[in-house]
């Protein structure tokens, strides 16, 4: 978790100095963090909002107690996980249910190389990035929210394996195989996109 | 997915993008993608996948709530 873990590990060394100043602005940085994970998790602000709130304000009852940054962001991301799951939007979760790799198993016809690049992040596509991060909400929105969870914390905010588990509480077999569903469940829902896509451009040139 | 094959490696793609296959699996991989083109796009829309996840930011950030910053400077003193 490169990215996030320099900004956490900066974060908690302003809030451990007891510097006024710098304590304001590791909070601004750990409300980017935190609240940027409930909004991916609940997509809503309210409850995104509602999960920091809770998340720092309990920080800030036990701040000396962390002895480095990994154990501040598993921490961080413990407390925001269960305060997202009684978030007072619940019915946004999908209901709780087993992924099967075999439902999930793409046909030949879904694996031409062609779709594969349409949904290719390149920064000039600009207008296409705002759809893809539409479609990018929803598919992971409409995951079951274990898959979800796994999925936003190793591939959004980019903890590893390990950490993943040890936020979730469950094994890192058990990890990999929800990412792997998570994954697969995502990519086919951004296929369909890309179908659409194709589809509408074939007609605009017809 | 085309052949038996093909399927166990599509339950593999997942670990090996994270590079956390066994060295035995991973060649297993590398040799069946060396001539499979339907697991190679599929691999490569995968990639996609997690790239477009690792790209992903919220966009608009609001300011900490007053209960959080008073919860702070009572912890500081």
């Amino acid at each position: 978790m490169d990215w996030v873990n320099t900004q956490i590990e900066e974060a908690l060394k302003s809030l451990q100095s007891g510097n006024r100043q710098d304590a304001e602005r590791a909070l601004e940085t750990l409300q980017g963090v935190v609240y940027g994970f409930g909004m991916k998790v609940c997509g809503s602000h309210e409850d995104a909002q509602d999960t920091a709130q809770e998340t720092l304000i309990r920080l800030a009852r036990q701040l000396r107690e962390f002895p480095d940054a990994r154990a501040l962001s598993v921490w961080l991301y413990k407390v925001a996980k269960t305060q997202c799951l009684m978030s007072r939007r619940k019915s946004k979760f999908a209901p709780a249910q087993m992924l099967s790799l075999d439902d999930l198993m793409p046909k030949e016809s879904d694996l031409s190389p062609a779709e594969t690049k349409s949904w290719q992040v390149t920064p000039e596509e600009t207008v296409l990035r705002l759809e893809l991060r539409s479609r990018l909400e929803d598919a992971i929105l409409a995951l079951p929210k274990h898959y979800r969870l796994v999925l936003i914390l190793r591939d959004m905010e980019q903890l590893d394996t390990r950490e993943v588990a040890e936020v979730m509480g469950i094994s890192e077999q058990t990890t990999k195989k929800r990412l792997q569903r998570a994954r697969v469940f995502v990519r086919n829902a951004l296929a369909g996109y890309a179908r659409h896509l194709n589809e509408r451009k074939s007609k605009s040139h017809a | 997915m085309p052949d038996r094959r093909c399927k166990r490696i599509f339950a593999m793609l997942s670990d090996y993008l994270n590079a956390e296959l066994p060295v035995k699996n991973c060649r297993e991989v590398e040799r069946h993608l060396k001539g499979c083109e339907p697991c190679i796009a599929y691999l490569e829309s995968l990639k996609n996948t997690v790239e477009a996840c690792r790209r992903y930011q919220v966009r608009k950030i609001p300011a900490p709530s007053k209960k959080v910053r008073e919860a702070l400077l009572l912890a500081l003193r």
